[in-house]
């Protein structure tokens, strides 16, 4: 990792190549750790962050609310696979892992989610020859469905659909999930789609034919803002060590 | 044998969730001297499950924080004897619980009864159809009847406060609740929930078609209550966190509050956490067991003596812990001898998705776990089986439970599933939807079986658990006959303007334990009055081993169209009523075998 290392450069540098439909600044100036600038990642590599920001932009791209990167999910991906959750809790990893399983059999691969992404990216790119953020949007896209629809070889014990699944799955966790966890910066997720957060008492509302209009609450809502505090400075903490100090 | 052996308890209770702590409450309150060991931790409502903390969906809902952790017990999982079962390396389909309170502190809250031909259903269509009509179906009389059930069934509705509309009172008809119910000695204990606009929507056009639309009953509680344990429960306030989290406004019936907080100081009841149950240990001459031996909090195994031995964790740990005690026999799949394991059923999950313009807000964030409007019209036998090529049926039902932003993306058919006009829609659609749920029952075959895996082990270093398991072609139509009249209905409601349809058992697809369908496992050890064909007699006492009773879902012959909860508790209170007033003064074989 890196000594020098800056997110702001790492996002600036899928910006020049054309990523975030033509607002280079925009994924820096949103990210959620934007105090965490000039730290290095908990656990991704510059090259695997790149990767994930230029995936998770074109699963969710930038419209009239902001992409994938741009509300943090790729700081979300670092602090996940850095918890306990990516060092495989909650995973039956006991082995053998046969050939000849079945979808309907789940997952079955044999790595932690942190090891299976560091795997599967670095057999991606190897594979591809140009790393997927310095495609231009339509290789990005093609590269991105080639994946989803299982057509690229990632070695025998990793199916390309599969890891198309995990992508998928923790690029939307990051988008949707209350910002306490990096992503969803400022609820842009939750004021996409109308969801107001965890602060949740509609007795009075549940059989209305009415829009909810109250702004969104996260679990570590910042009083008079429309902001959630951040994570403080240790991957795997959920929330931070003490709310009333960013508040 | 383990190293060392513990003073002798009259009851010992492996698992700690509403069966359980039923047990525990009832028999202490006659003297008996109560051991529960229960797999996880102490938690609590008050402390463990207050918002908005428990308000995180990434923790409950997605890394399942309430849930049992596969790497401690799972399974292994194929869909015919011809694969190779591979570990259920994280959760999916279902999702076992841990912990005080066990699955109950996770559940949605949607209780209810069966239907009076559910407990007899072999009996009941071969009188009605010809006995032809089971054919290449284990289906099975419970053994027990709905009057018999029936107080019990009363009695645990009371213990949740659970809101809903009767339909049936003591033979008299009410049209605003279930019409198609059993007679029921009285009323709800609390009024229905409230419905939001869609569920209104759904009411009225399901009433315009000919059906019998009525509140799906729920334990999410609508009133302050107080239940005939003294527990006190408080008004739902529609968060919309039910199902996958604990429920910290004391709205949500739950094991703990229910029950376990009603223990007084000097009911003769210890419960031991962290300790894991490896066997249940038999007498020499095999007719009793003799105790539990566990592994405790230290890591130790112990022996635990009792006189009598009640199974009371999750159907499946169940059926595992018979398996690896050598509890029972065996069921052959081949031969179609032996019990343990035999007639696993699931539930037969379909639904149809209805998308509504901009005159209709679902805000789908307000719910409860069990705000529902159903109809029954098409459940158990209900309606005439007759030339349909399928038996059973399943529940109909608008319900708006659990739409938070990860689990909850209603996007039209014809979306992709990411991308641009994904998210286009995803936007567009998310404050308009709600989901029609089609609930179906799922019958017994002879190829659908647990039994012990050949390779791999648990953390305890004893066999996982191997289920087999694919939807039988009786549940494939039924399944489809289901979500066509679902879809009809949505096609029928105002101001849709997409309806999209899925069925779980759709012919070509195979049974996945990946997408969550219900935590409604049952079955495996199932209940009757041949000891060829069940596990435990009618009263759940073992017919091979008179002290061991057997609680849960593994007891249903076949599954109901209906959730589970509500009929594994009244047959909880049954055993637990034949226990108290007859097996304790007299131990011995309730029935002949």
């Amino acid at each position: 990792m890196p000594a020098s290392f800056s997110r702001r450069a790492v996002l600036l540098g899928l910006g020049a190549s054309g990523l975030a439909a033509g607002a280079p600044g925009r994924a820096a100036a949103q990210n959620a750790y934007a105090n965490l600038e000039g730290t290095p990642w908990f656990y991704l590599t510059d090259a695997e962050a790149r990767f994930l920001a230029a995936a998770g932009d074109v699963l969710i791209p930038e419209d009239d609310y902001p992409s994938a990167s741009q509300v943090g999910v790729v700081d979300f991906i670092d602090l996940q696979l850095a918890s306990p959750w990516g060092k495989g809790d909650g995973l039956y990893l006991k082995g053998p892992f046969p050939d000849g399983a079945t979808n309907s059999q789940g997952y079955q691969m044999p790595y932690t989610p942190a090891e299976l992404f560091r795997t599967a990216i670095s057999r991606i790119e190897e594979a591809e020859g140009t790393a997927l953020a310095d495609l231009d949007a339509a290789g990005r896209e093609d590269l991105i469905t080639r994946l989803s629809e299982g057509e690229m070889d990632l070695g025998e014990d990793i199916g390309a659909a599969a890891f198309f699944q995990e992508l998928h799955s923790i690029v939307n966790e990051g988008f949707f999930a209350d910002p306490i966890y990096g992503g969803n910066k400022d609820y842009a997720a939750w004021d996409m789609i109308g969801f107001p957060g965890a602060h949740a008492y509609y007795l009075s509302f549940v059989d209305q034919n009415v829009p909810y209009e109250k702004p969104p609450m996260g679990i570590a809502h910042i009083p008079g803002t429309r902001r959630s505090a951040s994570l403080g400075a240790s991957a795997g903490a959920a929330r931070p060590a003490n709310r009333t100090e960013e508040g | 044998m383990a190293a060392r052996t513990l003073p002798k308890t009259d009851v010992v209770i492996v698992g700690a969730g509403w069966t359980g702590l039923a047990v525990a409450k009832e028999l202490s309150a006659e003297g008996q001297r109560c051991v529960i060991l229960e797999r996880g931790d102490y938690r609590h409502d008050a402390e463990n499950f207050g918002g908005p903390e428990e308000h995180d969906e990434l923790k409950y809902a997605r890394h399942k924080g309430h849930m049992i952790d596969t790497p401690t017990k799972t399974l292994s999982f194929r869909n015919n004897t011809s694969e190779t079962a591979l570990p259920m390396r994280r959760l999916g389909s279902f999702l076992p619980g841990k912990g005080l309170g066990g699955a109950g502190i996770h559940w949605n809250g949607q209780l209810w009864r069966p239907l009076p031909s559910d407990l007899n259903m072999r009996t009941h269509y071969t009188e009605r159809y010809g006995a032809e009509i089971l054919d290449g179906m284990q289906v099975q009389d419970y053994g027990v009847s709905y009057e018999e059930l029936e107080p019990h069934f009363d009695f645990f509705e009371r213990v949740c406060g659970t809101a809903g509309q009767a339909g049936n009172v003591n033979g008299e008809q009410n049209d605003a609740g279930n019409i198609f119910e059993g007679p029921r000695s009285s009323e709800y204990p609390n009024p229905p929930m409230k419905h939001s606009p869609p569920q209104k929507i759904f009411r009225d056009t399901a009433a315009s078609m000919g059906y019998h639309p009525f509140p799906m009953p729920s334990a999410n509680v609508t009133a302050p209550y107080e239940n005939p344990y003294g527990a006190q429960l408080h008004p739902c306030t529609y968060c919309g966190f039910c199902e996958r989290f604990g429920c910290g406004y004391f709205a949500k019936a739950d094991p703990i509050i229910c029950i376990y907080d009603t223990f007084a100081e000097e009911d003769p009841i210890e419960i031991r956490y962290r300790s894991h149950v490896l066997r249940v240990e038999k007498s020499e001459d095999g007719q009793t067991a003799t105790g539990v031996t566990y592994l405790d909090q230290n890591g130790e195994e112990v022996f635990q003596p009792a006189d009598t031995v009640c199974l009371n964790s999750y159907a499946l740990w169940n059926v595992h812990l018979m398996l690896v005690s050598g509890l029972g026999t065996p069921y052959d799949p081949e031969t179609g001898e032996g019990t343990v394991g035999r007639n696993y059923a699931y539930q037969t999950i379909a639904a149809a998705g209805v998308f509504f313009n901009d005159e209709v807000w679902s805000n789908p964030f307000m719910g409860a776990g069990a705000m529902g409007m159903t109809i029954d019209d098409f459940n158990g036998d209900n309606f005439d089986h007759t030339d349909l090529g399928f038996v059973g049926g399943g529940y109909i039902s608008a319900n708006q439970t659990n739409g938070r932003p990860i689990n909850y993306q209603p996007t039209p058919p014809g979306t992709p599933s990411w991308g641009a006009e994904w998210k286009q829609a995803v936007r567009e659609n998310y404050l308009h939807h709600i989901g029609i749920v089609c609930h179906g029952s799922s019958m017994p075959v002879q190829g659908n079986y647990l039994d012990l895996d050949p390779t791999y082990t648990d953390d305890y270093g004893q066999p996982l658990l191997r289920m087999t398991f694919n939807f039988p072609e009786n549940d494939r139509r039924m399944s489809e006959y289901l979500v066509g009249k679902a879809e009809e209905i949505a096609r029928n409601m105002d101001n849709v303007r997409a309806v999209s349809t899925v069925n779980r058992a759709a012919e070509g697809d195979n049974y996945s334990i990946v997408p969550y369908q219900t935590t409604h496992n049952t079955g495996g050890a199932v209940m009757g009055t041949d000891p060829s064909t069940s596990v435990v007699n009618r009263y759940g006492q073992m017919w091979d081993h008179h002290n061991v009773f057997v609680f849960g879902a593994c007891l249903f012959p076949q599954n109901l169209g209906y959730n589970p909860t509500g009929p594994l508790m009244g047959l909880a209170y049954w055993t637990i009523d034949a226990l108290k007033n007859d097996y304790l003064q007299n131990p011995r074989p309730l029935m002949d075998a």
